[in-house]
């Protein structure tokens, strides 16, 4: 039986998609059989992040509606053997999803998997609550920002309540806070959240912080998830959260602020 | 689950809930002095007299006839809305149905909270409870303890009786009892206390960043708070009209 983690945030924009390919590429590269499912119907992206956005056939919405087969739907990732992507429609809206349909592909892709990760689209509306419904276990993607805060706040009270986990009365979702796009120069001079505010208010466990780096919005422009930047300080950070995700005790790193040494400085201290 | 993906639409469903709702406990049966009292009330808070549906409680008359028409109209004058009556004899009943109004039969004898007596002027004296040494008062009749975070988006109520939450409660969430609150944790959302009108219920919290505070329909927000207060363990409670936050620190 697959492991179906959703990664979720509620606000728009706070780095789902590239963690969701970040993290799913992380879980491959260390054997474990994995798919990848964009639930943005109408907006869908992963595939461009996990670039085989020129492979895309059939979608989510094809094999729901049994217009295609879920082996004719699956892409599988250049990189990495053990790595499927199942893409979004970008044609259809969300209401194309039902889930009846949802729940007997994810049963078939649990035979086959070890991880399951849903991509879940923005907001607290049908689409997002439907890529939670199944779910294990929670990523909630979260700036350090008060917007962001409230709005995981509110995506943590749905998980607690509209899952099938929590209709069932069943053992809660696992829950794990990722922050991401952390800047420590602008935490220390107020700009930004700092991590033990984020931590205290969600009450949840922290499972990886990403810092705020070029290496993302290189790695999404190219369509290469950026776990496989393994000198960036992004892609160390979020194969820190692989770790801690299969259950290793890694260190927090990139939390605090540090002065570039003068060497640093003069050779090479441009990549991070 | 509250998806509704495939289901076809359909005219009305029966739910059960629990509305807060406002029982007001007769001790006169005279409309002349309900309406003596009404105005008075009034004056002091009007904010709670807002087409605000109440249950008419006669369950302390003794009297099987009862002028229910005319105390329904000094009501509707004072913009309160009766919508059923408790207690009394048949007589009381068949003139509620005949009048449009439900009717519930007495609450069991122990149960329910001491309100603030609208009917008269004299000092209210809470019914006798039988003693109940093993467990406090407010739990018995119908108290609330939560452990966890209030979430944005939550709200959380105890009908009567009082609320107690073992956590935070974040911005976006919203706590409501017909007695006290109290937050064993950071209180960042709304509290609500005595929402039936209970003017001695109070607000306990061990920090202070509430986005609203409100005991028996009077109520301060975040910007009315002394800022030297926020982040601090405060009570908060109705000082003759005024809502009072003093330090417990």
């Amino acid at each position: 039986m697959a492991k179906i983690i959703v990664v979720t945030s509620g606000k728009g924009g706070v780095g789902k998609t590239t963690s969701a390919a970040a993290i799913a590429t992380g879980l491959a590269l260390r054997g474990n059989k994995t798919v990848v499912i964009d639930f943005d119907v109408g907006l869908r992206n992963l595939d461009l992040i996990m670039g085989c956005e020129r492979r895309v056939v059939y979608d989510l919405v094809n094999v729901i509606q049994g217009e295609a087969g879920l082996s004719q739907a699956l892409i599988r990732d250049k990189r990495v053997d053990n790595l499927h992507i199942l893409p979004a429609s970008q044609t259809r809206d969300k209401e194309a999803l039902t889930q009846e349909g949802v729940e007997k592909v994810l049963d078939t892709l649990s035979k086959d998997f070890d991880y399951i990760l849903c991509d879940s689209p923005a907001g607290i509306e049908g689409g997002a609550q439907l890529a939670m419904y199944f779910a294990d276990e929670a990523i909630v993607v979260t700036n350090p920002e008060i917007s962001s805060v409230r709005d995981s706040d509110r995506i943590l009270g749905l998980l607690a309540s509209k899952t099938r986990r929590a209709e069932r009365g069943e053992d809660p979702i696992n829950e794990h806070l990722l922050i991401t796009r952390y800047n420590p120069l602008r935490v220390d001079t107020g700009d930004m959240l700092n991590l033990e505010d984020i931590r205290e208010i969600l009450a949840i466990n922290l499972i990886g912080l990403i810092p705020e780096s070029e290496a993302v919005l290189r790695a999404s422009n190219q369509g290469v998830p950026v776990t496989h930047d393994a000198v960036s300080d992004a892609g160390q950070a979020y194969a820190d959260t692989v770790s801690r995700l299969i259950g290793e005790e890694v260190p927090l790193r990139f939390h605090e602020y540090q002065k570039k040494s003068l060497l640093s400085r003069m050779f090479g201290g441009g990549r991070r | 689950m509250s998806l509704k993906l495939d289901s076809e639409s359909t005219a009305f469903t029966f739910k059960g809930g629990m509305l807060p709702m406002t029982v007001m406990e007769l001790a006169s049966a005279d409309p002349e002095l309900i309406r003596d009292h009404l105005a008075g009330k009034l004056s002091q808070s009007p904010a709670f007299f807002e087409h605000t549906p109440v249950v008419l409680s006669v369950e302390k008359l003794d009297e099987p006839y009862l002028a229910l028409e005319r105390i329904c109209a000094v009501c509707r004058a004072h913009k309160l809305l009766p919508v059923a009556v408790r207690g009394g004899a048949d007589p009381v009943k068949q003139s509620a149905w005949a009048l449009g109004l439900g009717w519930f039969p007495p609450q069991e004898a122990g149960r329910g909270r001491s309100l603030e007596s609208v009917a008269t002027g004299e000092d209210y004296l809470p019914p006798d409870e039988p003693a109940e040494p093993t467990l406090p008062p407010d739990v018995a009749s119908g108290g609330r303890i939560f452990r966890g975070t209030v979430r944005s988006g939550q709200q959380l109520i105890a009908p009567s009786g009082d609320l107690v939450v073992i956590g935070a409660v974040n911005a976006g969430a919203e706590v409501l009892a017909a007695g006290s609150v109290h937050v064993y944790g950071a209180l960042r959302g709304r509290a609500l206390a005595g929402i039936h009108g209970d003017a001695e219920a109070g607000i306990f919290c061990r920090e202070l960043h509430a986005e609203l505070l409100s005991v028996a329909g009077d109520y301060k927000r975040l910007e009315d708070i002394d800022r030297r207060l926020l982040g601090t363990p405060v009570q908060v409670r109705l000082d003759g009209d005024q809502l009072g936050i003093t330090s417990l620190a």
